[in-house]
């Protein structure tokens, strides 16, 4: 059986109804793929310099294709545009992102990013390994279409159904198939099915990819043990995969071992010290663990590695200082705010780190005027609405309290509890810091007295909603919500009520836009909440139902 | 400027400026002349060649003292084939007929490391290009249910004697060009591994060069 071509008719890609981004920073290279491009049969071909120009165009343009060179001189570089681009959803799966790089190492850095490019070429390479390459992604990127649509509408259901097609259908996209196939049934929690999808896989060979999800469905399954197994395994096996560091850190996370976590992300930083994400959670895990050296030493990278990078925030330079502070070296927590200054003074939320800090140093070095300063800016900071992440507020109720402020320290502390209600790890930090301050007694009064109406609301709605009532359940949650505006556990509540009583009880567009503004602030406060993904099924769900949304066809 | 900082700095524009070669070259006009077409094809022949050297010395250089580690996945068989079809014939321009042969055994999807096979395979359609008189021809398909197959063939004398001899003793060959492409393609064969079984590299001569690479 001789071919003369191994494609079929709908194998073969019609270039010219294609749109072209070329993103490179040298010249000579924007014009050669350009005319490399047209012989192609691309007519509507753009080309752009530098990251902002791209982050600026996608805004309101759409593209087909994406060649963006790794290297693009002062700023971005090709993977941290490429993560701002897919973490402010300005490109869609559908668009192929091919990375062109002449980095020996860029395999590596793909290999350990957090969000990857389709493919990567690497220079110099020919007009017919490009154009090959080119069909092959465009052809799994027509066969993948609906999945995609699915995926990005939330339609997990109909995302598995279009991924079931493929599987029976296109032998050459089984695996492929596959692999989205257990993503998706782990996002929904359905793990004993993607446990025997992933160990379907394994059976044809044990693909690296293939055990990593079986560990998150064993995880999932709360086997902890052997998804750990299984991990150290990969670990050990193959050093590169370093989602298997995170995901072995968070295994042991949840088994209580911080120590054993932070070793698992050390490692994983030694294979790739670029990830802004995860020096992030060594630094965290660092400084709770009391290791200040490391912490220093993650932070600094997240500052050094991270600068254009869309995850570095004000708080990175907070925790830096946080320990500089605490291994008494006060200057250098000074200069880390001077550096930081282009970032810190831009936002409320930085200035009030910067504030914070400042008199945590000042509070060490004994410049009473200056602590006096910090802290009164900090005041007026947080009564104009500004605020930071939970360890800077508790930090600065700390040093309220050390310096007799204590209306101050107990004000913004009744409002973290109301906000935590039920998070034993920071209702004991609260303690501590009132045992510190010698103020235990007054301490469970506050902490009593914030958390005590969130939690009988809470707790009245639940046992409501048991019963079928969700019209009062609503009421209740509704309540707890204007009470603690920044608590995800009760705005999840109260969205999951909220959904129930229009199930049941017909449709509100005023309760509808509630539950809608609910999620929302949940979504931004704790964007990586499990219970989420479900939350926003439940929502499509309704609004399909009264009409607010159309079935997308498929 | 550091010392590896600069090594670093050039090596890149290196890189930049042979790719940007290479794609001049690929837009020379083919006037028809056989002397002006037969230089440039030349040119384009070594400049791939030195293209693709580069990217092996780098892939080494990365690897260090340790083995290469192939990142395993899914991929079609039959596409890359395809794919290394089309390279060749673009690259023997008309001056060889290029064949393919897809096995009726060969499966819809193996596992091996898509970019480490592409470069060995390619490696031997240079080789074929340069001593083949009339066609080459690329084969994929399955040898014992558990192996797949991907060779080129050619219409060459075939391999040296001293060449083959050298292979199979594993001996160092110092000269320079084809005995460092076979070594390199040794070494992907024999980094892809499954179920115990090593991959592997076959040499011989049947009616000209026949160059197989075998993965499990």
């Amino acid at each position: 059986m001789a071919h003369d071509s191994f494609k079929n008719n709908d194998m073969i890609t019609n270039y010219g109804a294609l749109r072209a981004l070329v993103v490179d920073d040298y010249p000579g290279m924007r014009s050669a793929m350009k005319m490399t491009l047209s012989n192609f049969g691309i007519t509507r071909i753009d080309l752009l310099t530098h990251a902002t120009e791209v982050l600026t165009k996608l805004q309101n343009h759409s593209y087909d294709l994406i060649l963006c060179d790794f290297n693009l001189g002062d700023g971005q570089d090709g993977q941290q545009l490429l993560e701002e681009l897919r973490h402010r959803e300005l490109i869609s799966m559908e668009t192929v992102f091919v990375m062109v790089t002449a980095e020996s190492g860029y395999e590596k850095v793909m290999a350990t990013a957090e969000l990857g490019p389709d493919d990567y070429l690497v220079k110099p390479f020919s007009t017919e390994s490009m154009r090959n390459r080119l069909d092959a992604l465009l052809l799994r990127k027509r066969t993948f279409a609906q999945v995609y649509r699915h995926l990005e509408h939330n339609e997990m259901e109909a995302a598995l159904s279009s991924c079931d097609e493929i599987i029976k259908s296109k032998p050459r996209f089984l695996v492929d198939a596959l692999r989205f196939k257990g993503e998706a049934l782990n996002a929904i929690g359905r793990f004993s099915e993607a446990e025997g999808l992933y160990r379907k896989v394994m059976e044809m060979r044990a693909i690296p990819w293939a055990r990593l999800g079986l560990a998150r469905t064993l995880f999932g399954q709360k086997k902890e043990d052997e998804a750990a197994l299984i991990l150290r395994d990969i670990i050990d096996k193959s050093p590169e995969v370093v989602a298997a560091y995170d995901l072995l850190a968070e295994v042991l996370l949840s088994r209580q071992d911080r120590v054993g976590a932070q070793w698992a992300l050390e490692q994983g930083v030694s294979v790739s010290a670029k990830t802004v994400r995860r020096q992030q959670r060594l630094g965290e895990l660092a400084l709770e663990n009391g290791d200040l050296a490391k912490a220093r030493e993650a932070y600094g990278n997240v500052i050094n590695k991270g600068r254009h990078s869309i995850f570095i925030s004000p708080n990175d330079y907070g925790h830096l200082c946080r320990a500089q502070i605490g291994q008494g070296d006060l200057n250098s927590a000074l200069d880390t705010l001077r550096q930081g200054k282009p970032i810190l003074q831009t936002s409320p939320q930085g200035q009030l780190v910067d504030t914070v800090v400042r008199s945590m140093v000042h509070g060490k070095t004994g410049n009473a005027a200056e602590l006096e300063k910090a802290l009164n800016e900090a005041v007026q900071l947080i009564q104009a609405g500004a605020r930071s992440d939970e360890t800077f507020m508790l930090d600065y109720a700390h040093t309220c309290m050390t310096h007799g402020r204590h209306e101050q320290a107990d004000a913004i502390i009744r409002e973290i509890a109301r906000n935590a209600h039920d998070s034993e790890p920071l209702l004991n930090k609260i303690k501590q810091i009132y045992q510190r301050a010698g103020r235990a007694e007054a301490g469970e009064q506050v902490v009593n007295e914030a958390t005590s109406a969130v939690r009988k609301l809470n707790n009245e709605a639940v046992i409501l909603a048991h019963k079928g009532d969700f019209a009062a359940a609503v009421e209740k949650l509704q309540s707890a919500c204007w009470e603690a505006p920044y608590n995800a556990r009760i705005l999840m509540n109260a969205v999951w009520a909220m959904l129930k009583h229009l199930e049941h009880n017909g449709m509100s567009h005023e309760v509808l836009e509630e539950a809608r503004k609910h999620l929302t602030d949940a979504q931004k406060l704790s964007p990586a909440h499990p219970r989420l993904p479900s939350l926003r099924g439940q929502m499509r769900d309704v609004e399909t139902r009264y009409g607010l949304r159309s079935r997308v066809n498929g | 400027m550091e010392n590896a900082d600069l090594y670093a700095a050039l090596m890149h524009e290196m890189k930049n400026n042979l790719g940007l070669l290479a794609i001049t070259i690929d837009h020379v006009p083919l006037t028809g002349e056989s002397p002006h077409d037969h230089v440039v094809d030349n040119a384009r022949l070594l400049c791939q060649r030195v293209v693709d050297r580069l990217h092996q010395s780098l892939l080494l250089y990365k690897a260090g003292r340790q083995k290469l580690t192939p990142a395993v996945d899914a991929y079609s068989p039959g596409e890359l084939v395809d794919e290394l079809r089309a390279t060749a014939k673009s690259l023997a321009r008309e001056r060889l007929r290029v064949d393919m042969h897809v096995a009726e055994n060969t499966p819809d999807i193996w596992f091996f490391d898509r970019a480490l096979v592409e470069m060995a395979l390619i490696n031997a359609i240079h080789n074929s290009l340069e001593y083949a008189q009339s066609h080459i021809c690329i084969h994929v398909g399955m040898e014992n249910d558990d192996t797949l197959v991907m060779a080129v063939q050619d219409d060459s004398p075939g391999f040296p004697e001293h060449i083959l001899r050298s292979f199979t003793d594993r001996q160092p060959y110092r000269s320079t060009g084809t005995g460092l492409g076979l070594q390199f393609a040794r070494l992907i064969a024999e980094a892809h591994e499954n179920r115990g079984k090593t991959g592997n590299l076959r040499l011989g001569n049947d009616d000209g060069a026949v160059f197989s690479l075998l993965l499990p």
